[in-house]
């Protein structure tokens, strides 16, 4: 395989994992911008979606057998989508909410303890196995002489790329995303001004969980292997995206997760994979210390 | 809590204690204790281990007292594949009078780091599958174990490479554990004795997921198979992700791979081929382990791969704790070390000076029609491999 080849291979290697990476900073960048808090449970609502994928595959190949692939992917979705959406709503209405106004450490505390909480209860329901994910898609793979790719990373990059500009569009343009950036700028004024500060704060988790259900179920598809351990890495990973990028900014979650997906992927191809993770800290730490706002991130002092 | 409430409870709580303080002067308990992960990543195979511990204790209850008046306990308790929860709970179990010894710790790191506890207390540590051969070379006399060691797994792993298959050049990955590292390490040294070329030896880390950059690179060198030190949830992914890529070589692994999960995870398709070496022999093939593997079974549902050594484990325990007939710790101990020719279900157990079980032969299988097919039996090359 000439260099050339390697480089490009290595390449959308990286950028698959960052895409997934980059739907979980989403997450944890649009909560932090509303309630300035870093949910730690994040990862684990990506988890779960992982689990809910798994569930509608479970069910649907049950009741319908040999339902087509089309219907199979719709349910994995639906049903992961609406699952976290839901638990994020009501991981916001019983965990953070009754500590609106609480210490930030307090609120932060208590994600990690719901973090805890969602691991143990999807090892209680799922078992403490690996579970493995049933291929739904076929295993078509498109070459560009030595560089390929499969049918289901075409999918990651094309549900993730329209779920951003879909996002972007969101936020922009309608009345919703307009009350959540006005909340991130500045809550006191934009409860003032008759936002209803509650019922934004409860749909940026609805919106954060959803995307992470997607990133779960192309995970759970893409590795086809799923454990209630596995919040807990893409979940640091996707966080340090979110920093990287700018902590608060959405296009840097974005940015942030595709350059650490790549950036690690590199990283692995080409120096070794035992220090992946120490390239992926070392950029963070040098981002950081030129742009200490992250890539993307507006300077605003005071902050985690 | 008014202070009044508060002084009325605690005042009670006082009597209590009193009253029934005699009562519980437990002169007709001891116990073993056993350590594993029985959380976290590695839950899966740790509550195997414990419920080999449990069903020889359950036993030994059924036979009658294990001295005297005295009934056996077994505790349990979780490392979490932890080497700081290890040591949690090894100085938990030292500072209980009544724990007599303990079967455990599941993972060489666990187990490593926790020797130095057990031998500050002098209490017997018997573990069912910690493989690496460093933990008896750091010189405690408290440490024993049930199983081969990578030392002698690994070579016989290389040596079936190099001669059964006739590879020259090869790749080497491990999880960077002291399990995995340890084992790939052993296998690179005896593979280059061998004269065989190791191209790359690269780590990764447990709990990842995505391993396409490296495979991507090793595929480029061309190997003509690939070793993995670690278990198999990664080695199934690893195999998944070399197959969609058009990487068709070989793996092999340890006995960490060795668990028909890996088939179920990897696909019975994309793992086929795929080679693991076991220690001992797989108990559903012996005949002394049959009425074991059934009860097991019966109670449990399927076996895991190290439950049957947890079970010996805790039997070399119980009866060095029936011999001793006394809650004496060193006596116990003295009394394991003496174990001679002890039936355990998966063979004859005895103990070198270093506490490692003599004379544990090695298993080589194939993955062949979803199933690991027996290649080969490998005799230890001596009673004990020499050291280092």
């Amino acid at each position: 395989m000439a260099a050339f080849e390697l480089f490009l291979q290595q390449l959308i290697n990286g950028l698959t994992i960052g895409m997934l990476y980059a739907l979980i900073a989403l997450g944890y960048t649009m909560v932090y911008g509303v309630l300035q808090l870093i949910n730690f449970a994040h990862g684990e609502v990506f988890m779960a979606g992982a689990y809910l994928a798994l569930s509608a595959i479970w069910i649907t190949t049950a009741a319908f057998a040999g339902a087509p692939v089309f219907v199979v992917l719709l349910s994995l979705f639906v049903l992961s989508i609406a699952g976290c959406a839901l638990l994020g709503a009501v991981i916001e209405k019983v965990a953070y909410k009754p500590l609106r106004g609480s210490p930030k450490l307090t609120v932060l505390i208590t994600s990690i303890g719901v973090s805890f909480f969602l691991q143990n209860a999807v090892m209680l329901i799922y078992g403490s196995k690996e579970q493995g994910v049933p291929e739904i898609l076929p295993p078509t793979q498109f070459a560009f002489g030595n560089v390929s790719f499969s049918l289901l990373q075409a999918v990651i990059f094309s549900v993730s790329l329209a779920l951003m500009v879909l996002l972007n569009w969101f936020i922009k343009h309608t009345l919703l995303g307009k009350a959540m950036r006005a909340l991130a700028e500045n809550p006191e004024a934009a409860s003032l001004m008759g936002i209803p500060v509650n019922a934004v704060i409860r749909m940026t988790f609805v919106i954060g969980s959803a995307l992470a259900a997607v990133a779960g179920a192309l995970f759970a598809l893409n590795y086809g292997s799923i454990n209630f351990h596995d919040g807990y890495l893409a979940g640091l990973k996707a966080f340090t995206a979110a920093v990287l990028g700018g902590i608060g900014s959405m296009p840097g979650a974005m940015l942030g997760g595709l350059f650490l997906g790549v950036f690690e992927g590199l990283a692995a191809g080409y120096i070794s994979s035992e220090w992946k993770d120490v390239f992926a800290f070392i950029l963070l730490v040098v981002v950081l210390i030129f742009k200490p706002s992250g890539l993307r991130g507006e300077n605003i002092p005071e902050k985690v | 809590m008014t202070r009044r409430a508060l002084k009325a409870w605690l005042l009670s709580a006082v009597v209590f204690a009193t009253l029934t303080a005699p009562v519980s002067a437990k002169e007709d308990e001891v116990s073993i204790g056993v350590v594993a992960p029985l959380t976290g990543d590695q839950a899966y195979i740790g509550i195997g281990v414990q419920q080999g511990a449990q069903l020889a204790v359950e036993d030994a209850n059924v036979k009658g007292p294990v001295f005297g008046n005295t009934r056996l306990k077994l505790l349990s308790m979780d490392d979490q594949h932890n080497p700081t929860q290890a040591v949690l709970a090894a100085n938990k179990l030292i500072a209980n009078p009544d724990a007599l010894g303990v079967v455990g710790h599941f993972n060489s790191s666990c187990s490593k780091a926790a020797s130095s506890i057990y031998h500050e207390g002098r209490m017997a540590q018997v573990s069912p599958a910690s493989t690496n051969p460093d933990i008896s070379k750091q010189g405690f006399d408290t440490f024993f174990r049930v199983c081969a060691t990578d030392d002698v797994q690994a070579p016989a792993a290389a040596n079936f490479v190099a001669s059964k298959l006739g590879l020259k050049k090869i790749a080497v990955l491990d999880d960077q554990t002291t399990y995995g590292k340890g084992l790939a390490n052993e296998f690179e040294k005896k593979f280059k004795a061998l004269g065989g070329t190791v191209l790359r030896h690269d780590g990764i880390k447990q709990g990842e997921k995505d391993f396409t950059p490296l495979l991507t690179k090793i595929k480029s060198l061309g190997p003509e198979l690939i070793f993995y030190g670690g278990v198999y949830p990664e080695m199934a992914l690893l195999i998944k992700q070399s197959r969609k890529m058009g990487l068709e070589v070989p793996w092999m692994g340890g006995d960490g791979i060795y668990d028909v999960s890996l088939i179920r995870l990897a696909t019975p398709e994309l793992s086929e081929g795929t080679y693991a070496t076991m220690l001992g022999v797989d108990p559903h093939s012996l005949p002394e382990a049959k009425d074991f593997v059934a009860r097991y079974e019966a109670r449990y549902g399927e076996i895991g791969s190290f439950s049957a050594y947890a079970y010996d484990a805790a039997n070399v325990l119980i009866e060095a704790i029936r011999r001793a007939g006394t809650r004496d710790r060193e006596t116990v101990l003295n009394q394991v070390r003496s174990t001679k020719d002890f039936p355990g279900v998966l063979g004859v157990i005895n103990f070198d000076a270093k506490g490692d079980a003599i004379g544990k032969s090695i298993s080589i299988f194939k993955i062949e029609n979803g199933k690991f097919k027996f290649i080969e039996e490998v005799k230890p090359e001596v009673a004990n491999p020499p050291a280092g």
